[in-house]
């Protein structure tokens, strides 16, 4: 379970440049659901992603991950959750490993190399041996319908390919949660939902899924759990009530 | 004043790590009043970012006064030639009333900076900042000692005369001399060195103890702290004699001469390693069950164990060596 109490992100602190991405945003993620951040361009929800994913601090409030286990947190300790804002850098990035996979809206894929080895590529710093990611990583291709391309540069990929594999690139360390931040917007409505139906296999597979996006064909996909409304980085509607 | 380089580099880095020292005090005193993890405010985030900043910086101001006992040291040594009387750093630090209680201050601060760096880097291996506290309870005694340092070195060096008549070390180290010094001269040898190498064949077993089973942490620490005096006085009353090959030279400054080759910085090095990382076990000690620190801490000391042995063994065996080929023998 991902815990938010209280969260607020300030950028730029000082009276005359302060903008407030994040305000005092409190929210319940369990784990095995899909929670949709939904709202305008500039509402606060690439900002939330990122506070939830580890990829920035927030400037006041909590975030607590329970069910997570890492080489630094005992298995004894695992009912009671760590807060993850106040963990010192080193511990984040074993979490952004283990615990988050990311689909980011532009994919970031490395041109030049090929699909395979872009999805090998989060699992090389974990000094796993590589021909078990490798084994890993073909059978996530088979699952995506990508081992065609195993071989091709990135940009030999069309949109839909691309977007399948960067949902394997995020699958390739096994983590427990998926973010996904507008993964639709370079996506016509007939590869929105299939992104879609994929996202609900992972989901159906256990993972927690958080997704950004203002496309209702996300927003108002069945089989999300929560859709949170987000304005000027506060949550203005969320369903179901909390 | 004497405007000599290495004074000016003294007094500089005084300056700056006395500077660097009291921000990290004020830091301190905040961390001390306002700590509370549990709270999700501005005031801790912001408390929780600063303290790696904080602890980066006193890594590498604590780094250089360690190293500017040693400077302190050469420069002492390296200024006997203008003083009338002094043969090495013994008469240069007598020239007036600072300079050994300087010196003094410079090992305490050297150990403490040592046993302050080992707290920190075991802080920095648990998630939920286990040492924050004790760390800067640490630091602010060290801030007071460093600043009461500076003074004493900044009198010191501002109190230096190039025409002052001094003692040399013979006079200072005499074994007949009613003084602290002269004590030490004074020990007979019949009782230090079987006192020396069993302290040290002590130590060597609750060493391998502490290594296998992981326990007497605290004998160890206190051993180790033993040690280091019981090395030191040894030094004085009959290792320096093998090394000078002289029954009545207690000096424990010649050796960092070069006629020498330097030995006594090695000695030094290693008693001072020896001491700082075996006394940082028993200072870890109460914290082995954190339930942060648990994975982490008993490998850490494990590790030190090893730093400290290895430290004072290699001391013991320069000692040794020297015992056995100088061509000087005590007690026929």
């Amino acid at each position: 379970m991902i815990a938010l109490n209280q969260v607020t992100k300030n950028f730029a602190i000082g009276p005359a440049t302060s903008f407030t991405a994040v305000d005092n945003v409190s929210l319940t993620i369990t784990r095995g659901s899909m929670t949709i951040l939904k709202g305008p361009s500039g509402s606060g929800k690439t900002t939330l992603l990122a506070l939830i994913g580890c990829m920035t601090r927030p400037s006041s409030g909590r975030i607590m991950l329970q069910g997570v286990e890492t080489s630094f947190f005992q298995a004894s300790e695992a009912a009671e959750g760590f807060d993850s804002s106040s963990l010192p850098e080193r511990f984040l990035t074993e979490i952004r490993r283990s615990t988050f996979g990311f689909i980011f809206q532009q994919f970031n894929l490395i041109k030049g190399i090929s699909a395979l080895q872009n999805i090998m590529l989060p699992a090389y710093p974990t000094g796993e041996q590589q021909p078990v990611v490798k084994q890993r990583a073909l059978g996530l291709m088979e699952q995506f319908d990508l081992l065609r391309h195993r071989n091709s540069p990135v940009e030999w990929l069309s949109g839909g390919e691309l977007q399948r594999v960067a949902i394997a690139r995020a699958l390739i360390n096994n983590p427990i949660a998926i973010i996904a931040d507008e993964p639709t917007a370079h996506l016509d409505s007939q590869l929105s939902q299939a992104f879609m139906e994929s996202i609900g296999q992972l989901k159906d597979n256990g993972k927690t899924v958080l997704i950004a996006s203002h496309d209702p064909i996300v927003y108002s996909s069945p089989l999300a759990d929560q859709v949170v409304e987000m304005r000027d980085g506060r949550i203005v509607r969320q369903e179901p009530l909390p | 004043m004497i405007q000599h380089p290495a004074i000016l580099a003294l007094m500089t880095a005084s300056l700056i790590v006395s500077g660097l020292l009291l921000y990290a005090g004020w830091f301190g005193i905040r961390i001390l009043k306002n700590w509370d993890l549990a709270s999700g405010s501005e005031l801790q985030l912001n408390l929780e970012r600063r303290t790696y900043l904080i602890a980066t910086i006193m890594s590498y101001a604590l780094l250089f006064q360690i190293i500017s006992l040693f400077l302190y040291l050469y420069t002492a040594d390296g200024l006997h030639i203008l003083f009338t009387g002094a043969m090495c750093a013994a008469g240069t630090l007598q020239v007036n009333s600072y300079g050994y209680p300087t010196l003094i201050l410079k090992l305490i601060n050297c150990l403490l900076a040592g046993c302050w760096l080992i707290v920190n880097h075991a802080d920095t291996r648990g998630y939920d900042y286990p040492l924050i506290k004790p760390k800067y309870v640490l630091l602010l005694g060290l801030v007071l000692l460093v600043l009461a340092e500076t003074v004493l070195q900044f009198n010191y060096f501002l109190h230096l005369k190039g025409d002052m008549i001094t003692s040399c070390c013979g006079s200072l180290f005499g074994s007949d001399k009613p003084s602290i010094a002269g004590e030490l001269a004074g020990l007979p040898y019949r009782i230090m060195r079987p006192l020396f190498f069993s302290t040290m064949a002590v130590l060597a077993c609750c060493g391998i103890r502490l290594y296998l089973k992981g326990t007497g942490g605290y004998l160890y620490a206190a051993l180790s702290a033993s040690a280091f005096l019981v090395s030191l006085a040894a030094l004085i009353s009959f290792i320096g004699l093998y090394y000078y090959e002289l029954p009545t030279h207690h000096c424990p400054f010649c050796i960092l001469q070069q006629e020498y080759g330097y030995i006594g910085y090695l000695l030094y090095a290693t008693l001072l390693g020896g001491m700082v990382s075996g006394s940082s076990i028993g200072l870890l000690m109460p914290f082995r069950r954190r339930p942060s620190l648990a994975p982490y801490l008993p490998r850490l000391q494990q590790r030190l164990v090893l730093l400290s042995l290895a430290c004072y063994l290699l001391f013991t065996a320069l000692v040794s060596y020297r015992m056995l080929t100088a061509n000087f023998r005590l007690g026929g």
